[in-house]
């Protein structure tokens, strides 16, 4: 990878200078100068809440700056207008806002505009437009023969509709491509081939600012990575010099420590046991786990790992085999049964699955421990406030008190709540998916240690996680699941990422296929039944 | 890095040799087939029950009365297509009987003219809607109930609740005017769904509108003026209710507001959705709509040329429905997607 001076030289298609946003007192972005270039791609990483997302809505024109001035290829940017930015050629591939499900992908690729060289302004020209949507994915690599564009796009699984995305944004030939976290629900596979997509882009000349929350994966494809803290540009380190620890430094602005490795695990009392358990897109499948044991499951989207730990969490009914939890039979037919038994459930969707956001913490922490908290079926205030101090002070949620909403918290700290709140139940197995999602680098590290609190404590935890190095630095022994299946049980010792990735994969990329769609919605379904 | 492939190479149905077996099931995983099978159904075992059923007589009436509910859906789906509801179409359609009345008899304006400043009072009525839901935020869902409460009482207040007679003529004309052996208002019903159906599906405004009400953001970034689309849904939802209360007082030859379209969005409402609506916005096809109208006529006439007692035709009527829904969830559980 060459980042001299012959690519520093070349054209700036992004030219930032004196823009600053604040929040009332809070500054959230301060950027005196900053230039992007074409033909590279720009990594841009930073804790949640360094202004990345300022930055980009700036660029973008969804925020208003208070003031400075950007140019975008040799035009002036007029700020805070989406409209002027578009036709400056900003496009914004965004992990929020995909794509129209009920639309064709035609119809999606040239979503708010003419085909080009259509001659119909009002009526719509499908030919021409379904010919553009095809030549518009060849462009990226992707094989119109294989998604046909008349398909709906809502049948297509998460990670091809990221895919048509870019292909979408790239279609409109944009002056600066600003990804944005465009791996973040992607399984390692199909990040993959984003990357490659904006590593060839860039290639070809394109500006591309890759926002990212994989480390290893803006180390991997930027040719320059911009580090933010606090709405400032702490660095600008060419990719050779900015390692991992180089990198967490900067956006954490001290030295970051990682608790020690865990001892071997010597414990030998199985705690949950599944013989041949089958459900929907699962299985058979069998497990065991032990006290104190942290079992990790990795696999690809729609690999079947939220399927299994929902089937355990008994919010997607089993269709077959049988559970032991504690020496005891555990059939459960709902995620009540689940939590009678001793299983807590912290599911990956903080706000839509875990927490009531607008309520208060102590609402939010108690709900699983009601009925010890009541006396007579009556609860009263005070003693749940009681609870809740003792279960936020257990996990150290920092809030000014426990009436507050909970929403009004950092990711991590509302994460921490979560587990407070599972601990308080004094669960026999701990089922986590996607536990760090969504919280920022050091409060990853606090998770890490609630889990391995956990485990201390004599909890089997289930951890599912589509970040292999947080599997890799938690777990005692990781599952490999493909299609459904077990695959792959890896010790400790002998993980590395090569051979989980190569079980992973197993027979291939599965982008045509559907199950991860239907995995998704599976799994927002029962958590939501659960709520 | 080369661009690769990335689909894996997976052989999808091949697209020209089609089998009945395919045909039959790409039909049955379409939301329309249900509907458009059920108004057959409907239609079929009435009609052998009740022999004046069919009867031409019988067919214009539902003609008639379809072009009501009809209309009323269409407009109304446009306004669930982008996501919102528009509770006031039945209350300004019996108002909009009432201003053309009182325009034309009160202030003396020829018939015509009545009927145009009608239909562009309505029109206001639904830039005002469009305009809140837009740039206030405010739910749909309450600023068309202020509507239809404001409308219902403006119709009272305007005739002190008693009825306009002496209407021009020209009212009643529209209204019985036969093309043939077909009622005009149908006619007008067939227009509206035709025109309806073109924009929406041929048009890069009524694609927008799927797309407004399919995924805002999206639309938003993509460029597509959101705001501008979404009022036009409630400006043409508005004026259809305008035409439907024109239509009205002719079939009755005056201006009652004590028929004042009670219960009619409801009715729209209902139309919409077991014509495959989703009441989130971005689906629905006219077919399906205008399907869903028919067989709510179907229905609710049948039960007359049944001679069911009318203190039960509520509880048919209703239970009806719900069997249609039904059916329909479990047709999309068996063959198509299940999110609707």
């Amino acid at each position: 990878m060459t980042v001299t001076d012959e690519s520093r030289s070349r054209a700036v298609s992004a030219r930032l200078r004196g823009v600053h946003k604040s929040y009332g007192q809070a500054r959230v972005l301060d950027i005196p100068w900053l230039e992007i270039h074409a033909g590279e791609v720009t990594g841009v990483v930073g804790e949640n809440g360094a202004g990345k997302s300022t930055l980009i809505g700036t660029l973008s024109g969804n925020v208003n700056p208070d003031g400075g001035e950007i140019e975008i290829g040799d035009m002036l940017l007029s700020l805070g207008s989406t409209e002027s930015a578009g036709r400056l050629g900003v496009a914004l591939v965004s992990q929020e806002f995909p794509l129209v499900g009920q639309l064709s992908v035609a119809e999606n690729m040239l979503l708010g505009r003419r085909p080009r060289g259509s001659k119909r302004r009002v009526l719509v020209d499908r030919r021409a437009q379904r010919a553009e949507a095809a030549a518009m994915m060849e462009e990226i690599g992707l094989s119109p023969a294989e998604i046909q564009v008349t398909r709906e796009v809502r049948s297509l699984p998460v990670p091809t509709r990221q895919m048509l995305e870019i292909a979408k944004a790239w279609g409109r030939e944009p002056t600066l491509l600003i990804l944005d976290e465009p791996t973040s629900s992607l399984g390692p596979v199909e990040a993959q081939m984003v990357l490659g997509l904006a590593r060839s882009l860039a290639d070809r000349g394109g500006t591309v600012l890759f926002i990212g929350h994989r480390l290893d994966e803006v180390r991997a494809v930027s040719d320059r990575i911009l580090v933010l803290r606090n709405g400032s540009l702490v660095a600008d380190l060419n990719p050779e010099d900015a390692t991992e620890e180089r990198l967490v430094r900067e956006m954490v602005g001290s030295e970051f420590t990682r608790s020690e490795p865990k001892a071997k695990l010597i414990e030998e009392r199985v705690l949950f046991r599944a013989e041949g358990l089958t459900a929907d897109g699962l299985g058979p499948v069998d497990i065991e786990l032990r006290a104190g044991e942290v079992l990790g499951v990795a696999g690809l989207m729609g690999s079947g790992r939220s399927r299994l730990i929902h089937t355990v969490a008994g919010a997607q009914p089993a269709t077959g085999g049988r559970m032991q939890l504690d020496g005891q039979n555990y059939s459960p037919h709902g995620p009540a049964d689940g939590a009678a038994a001793g299983i807590a459930l912290i599911p990956e969707d903080r706000k839509q699955q875990s927490l009531v956001l607008f309520a208060p913490i102590r609402s939010n922490v108690t709900v699983s421990i009601l009925r010890r908290l009541s006396s007579h079926g009556i609860l009263t205030t005070k003693s749940e406030r009681a609870a809740a101090k003792d279960i936020t002070a257990n996990v150290h949620v920092r809030m000014q008190s426990v009436d507050q909403p909970i929403g009004s918290l950092s990711g991590g700290n509302q994460q921490r709540a979560i587990f407070g709140r599972a601990f308080a139940s004094e669960p026999t197995l701990l089922l986590l998916d996607e536990p760090t999602r969504g919280v920022d680098v050091g409060a990853k590290a606090e998770i890490y240690e609630l889990i391995d609190r956990a485990a201390k404590q004599g909890m089997a935890v289930l951890v599912a996680s589509s970040e292999l190095e947080e599997l890799l630095w938690i777990c005692h022994r990781i599952a490999v699941m493909n299609h459904g299946r077990v695959v792959d049980v890896v010790d400790r010792e002998d993980a590395t990422k090569e051979r989980i990735m190569t079980a992973a994969a197993g027979t291939g990329s599965r982008l045509l296929e559907t199950s991860a769609t239907a995995e998704l919605s599976t799994a927002e379904r029962a958590s939501r039944t659960e709520l | 890095m080369e661009t690769q492939t990335i689909a894996p190479a997976r052989q999808v149905a091949p697209k020209s040799r089609f089998t009945m077996a395919d045909v039959l099931r790409k039909l049955a995983a379409s939301p329309e087939a249900g509907v458009v099978t059920a108004c057959v159904f409907v239609f079929v075992c009435i009609g052998l029950a009740a022999p004046t059923y069919t009867h031409t007589g019988n067919l214009q009436v539902m003609g008639r009365d379809l072009a009501q509910i009809g209309i009323l859906a269409i407009g109304e789906a446009l306004v669930i297509l982008t996501g919102g509801i528009d509770l006031s179409v039945g209350a300004l359609a019996g108002l909009a009987g009432i201003l053309a009345a009182w325009f034309n008899v009160r202030e003396g304006l020829p018939g015509p003219v009545a009927i145009v400043v009608t239909l562009l009072i309505c029109g206001a009525v639904g830039l005002w809607h469009g305009a809140m839901v837009t740039r206030l935020k405010v739910a749909p869902f309450v600023i068309t109930l202020v509507t239809f409460t404001v409308a219902q009482g403006l119709a009272l207040a305007i005739t002190t609740g008693t009825p306009i007679n002496d209407i021009s003529s020209l009212f009643s004309r529209v209204s019985s005017f036969q093309i043939g052996a077909i009622p005009l208002p149908a006619v007008i019903f067939v227009g509206t769904a035709l025109i309806a159906w073109f924009v929406l599906e041929r048009t890069y405004v009524g694609r927008q509108l799927y797309a407004v009400g399919g995924n805002t953001e999206a639309a938003r970034l993509a460029g597509i003026p959101v705001a501008r689309r979404t009022t036009l849904a409630y400006v043409a939802s508005a004026m259809l209710a305008g035409v439907v209360g024109v239509l009205v007082i002719g079939r009755m030859n005056v201006a009652d507001p004590s028929v004042g379209g009670s219960g009619w969005e409801l009715t729209a409402i209902a139309a919409a959705v077991v014509g495959g609506a989703a009441l989130t916005g971005g689906e629905g096809r006219i077919l399906g709509i205008a399907a869903g109208a028919i067989l709510l006529e179907l229905i609710s006439n049948g039960l007359l040329a049944l001679r069911v007692s009318p203190y039960d035709q509520q509880i048919v009527q209703g239970g009806v429905l719900g069997i249609a829904i039904l059916a329909d969830r479990l047709r999309a559980r068996r063959f198509g997607r299940e999110s609707r």
